[in-house]
């Protein structure tokens, strides 16, 4: 007998734990991406760990909110992610300040989910909003910023994938599907699986004008001359055309920025088209089989709570970050200069000359332990 | 850039490699046992074929080959610009003749080698359906009475015959798909793209 619980030793799934050298390599990842946020004049909030499960339901991730009652029976849920909270203080406490206003947070959010590719219960993410700016201005500058977050940890060969949830709702007949076959339909474009969107079509009773601009939004995705090409093919959708010439705007503003070669267009990216307004984006990089981050436009949710103000935002996953300058080679970390070891054989003595040591900005390492 | 391609040495096999070939792509010959195969600039990875979706999702694999029936039960996050055409067949529930109509009943058992898929089929038909999974045979569970009905996948319907069991309805049809890797297919764009075209004009 060792006298070791064994059952108390054992981790839930999902959850993570950092030691040294990795929390430090966290750390200094961390460090950088929220200085680009400051040099480009976001401001921190730092929010609450939990709140009201109201705040965060509506959401896809509503199913996967951890919410529990509280003393007074109100139902309580940790944050599972930060922009509902930003959006509720922006709407709330911030209402007064002039806009827009421009808030960046870093910190754990928690989802119930079962650990699989790149996805855990905890996840740190850093992120910022940009509420009630002119959007043009507003969608370039969030895209610019993210690109400096991946250029000040060196990623190699980074790539921002660039789409409009307004084409594809631009294909779609103005009186809205059923939700269900909305939904069949937005998952095959999302897989860019031709066969599979015209099965989901079929369900739907869509012209077939409508049928084939769905099937060509499963190929228009790659260099940006894809716009040119959508222009074409999506001809008969004014809707449609309306968000690719706003998605062209961002793209020559991007273009004239020297960030052209790091885009791609992909008409295909339709997650949370519920969420999205707007243009929306992911940052893919070789190495890492899913998306560092991403974001996009959301003008609807701040009404949620009473505000209604245009919005864009995105997040980059720590973990993800991490993951990735490992993959590529790029995680060396930072090297400590060596700690003075001072004798604590004589304690007084010791911590004197200990404290002077560390005065000067010396390590220092206080009596026994040897080596690490 | 070398792309990685996850295939599997299964069912679908044969059609993988007339296509490639067609396609003017490397093959790679019987390699025995070898299970990761570098040729002509392509790395093929041999797997389960289960495991295909998992290996694209992950990035450990740009590329792969899987039938619809494994992504549809994998659920996994993958693209799948391509239907390859070859490995048709359909996913079906199946009983005995004159068995229970599962419309009219409260509940039902059934058994399958793609419990998920199983699952999702009679939840978004309001049926509330306790799912056996099984690894193979599953024909023998409605005949022993271990379950009401199955769904499982039928190429000739052959099997379902000399067991005495009849078709009630498809959920979906299936065929060989090329899955690719949103990473890659972003970050190794040029070299996706070529695979994807190559494949798609060989296929006719």
């Amino acid at each position: 007998m060792n006298g070791t619980n064994h059952s108390l030793l054992q981790v839930p799934p999902g959850v993570q734990c950092f030691v040294g050298e990795e929390a430090r390599l966290r750390r200094a990842i961390e460090e950088k991406v929220v200085g680009v946020f400051e040099g480009w004049d976001y401001e921190e909030i730092i929010p609450p760990l939990f709140d009201y499960a109201d705040v965060f339901a509506g959401g896809d991730l509503a199913p996967r909110t951890y919410s529990f009652p509280g003393r007074d029976g109100s139902l309580l849920a940790l944050r599972p992610d930060f922009t509902s909270l930003l959006a509720k203080i922006a709407a709330g406490r911030l209402s007064s300040r002039p806009l827009p206003l421009r808030l960046y947070y870093s910190g754990e959010v928690v989802r119930y989910e079962p650990p699989r590719a790149g996805r855990r219960s905890e996840l740190f993410q850093m992120g910022l909003e940009h509420l009630g700016g002119e959007a043009r201005a507003a969608d370039c500058e969030v895209l610019a910023v993210a690109a400096e977050s991946l250029e000040g940890l060196g990623v190699s060969d980074w790539v921002l994938a660039l789409g409009h949830v307004g084409v594809f709702n631009g294909l779609l007949p103005e009186e809205a599907l059923p939700a269900d076959r909305a939904q069949g339909l937005r998952e095959r474009v999302e897989s860019k699986d031709p066969a599979g969107v015209r099965e989901a079509a079929r369900a739907a009773s869509l012209s077939p004008a409508a049928v084939e601009g769905l099937v060509r939004l499963t190929r228009l995705a790659g260099e940006t001359g894809v716009l040119d090409e959508a222009d074409a093919a999506l001809a008969g959708f004014p809707r449609a055309l309306a968000a690719l010439g706003e998605l062209r705007a961002a793209v020559d503003a991007l273009t004239a920025a020297s960030l052209g070669p790091r885009l791609a267009v992909d008409l295909g990216e339709v997650r949370g088209l519920d969420y999205y307004t707007g243009l929306v984006f992911r940052v893919y990089a070789p190495g890492l089989g899913f998306e560092v981050g991403g974001g996009g436009r959301y003008d609807r949710l701040l009404a949620r709570f009473g505000r209604p103000l245009p919005a864009v935002g995105f997040m980059l996953g720590l973990d993800r970050l991490a993951l990735l300058l490992e993959r590529q080679g790029l995680a060396a970390p930072v090297p400590l200069p060596a700690a003075a070891a001072v004798a604590a054989d004589d304690p007084g003595r010791g911590l004197a000359q200990a404290r002077a040591l560390r005065r000067e900005g010396r390590r220092v390492r206080f009596g026994d332990g040897g080596a690490r | 850039m070398s792309l990685t391609l996850a295939l599997s040495k299964g069912r679908l096999l044969p059609g993988a490699e007339a296509l490639f070939r067609r396609a003017g792509l490397p093959f790679p010959q019987d390699e025995g046992r070898r299970l990761i195969v570098p040729l002509d600039g392509l790395r093929f990875l041999f797997v389960k074929d289960t495991d295909v979706p998992t290996y694209v999702e992950y990035g450990v694999a740009d590329c792969g080959v899987a039938g619809r029936d494994v992504l549809l039960e994998s659920g996994s996050d993958v693209y799948e610009p391509l239907d390859l055409g070859f490995g048709r067949c359909r996913m079906v529930v199946a009983g005995l003749p004159g068995g229970l109509d599962y419309r009219k009943s409260a509940s039902l058992r059934v058994a399958s080698k793609y419990p998920r898929l199983a699952a999702a089929h009679f939840q978004a038909r309001g049926v509330s359906a306790e799912v056996v999974k099984l690894a193979g045979s599953v024909e023998l569970a409605p005949v022993l009475g271990l379950a009401d009905c199955i769904v499982d996948l039928v190429e000739t319907g052959r099997t379902l015959d000399e067991n005495g069991l009849t078709v009630i309805e498809e959920v979906a049809a299936c065929s060989a798909r090329l899955v690719v890797n949103p990473a890659s297919f972003h970050a190794r764009r040029q070299a996706v793209t070529a695979l994807v075209q190559k494949l798609e004009e060989a296929r006719g």
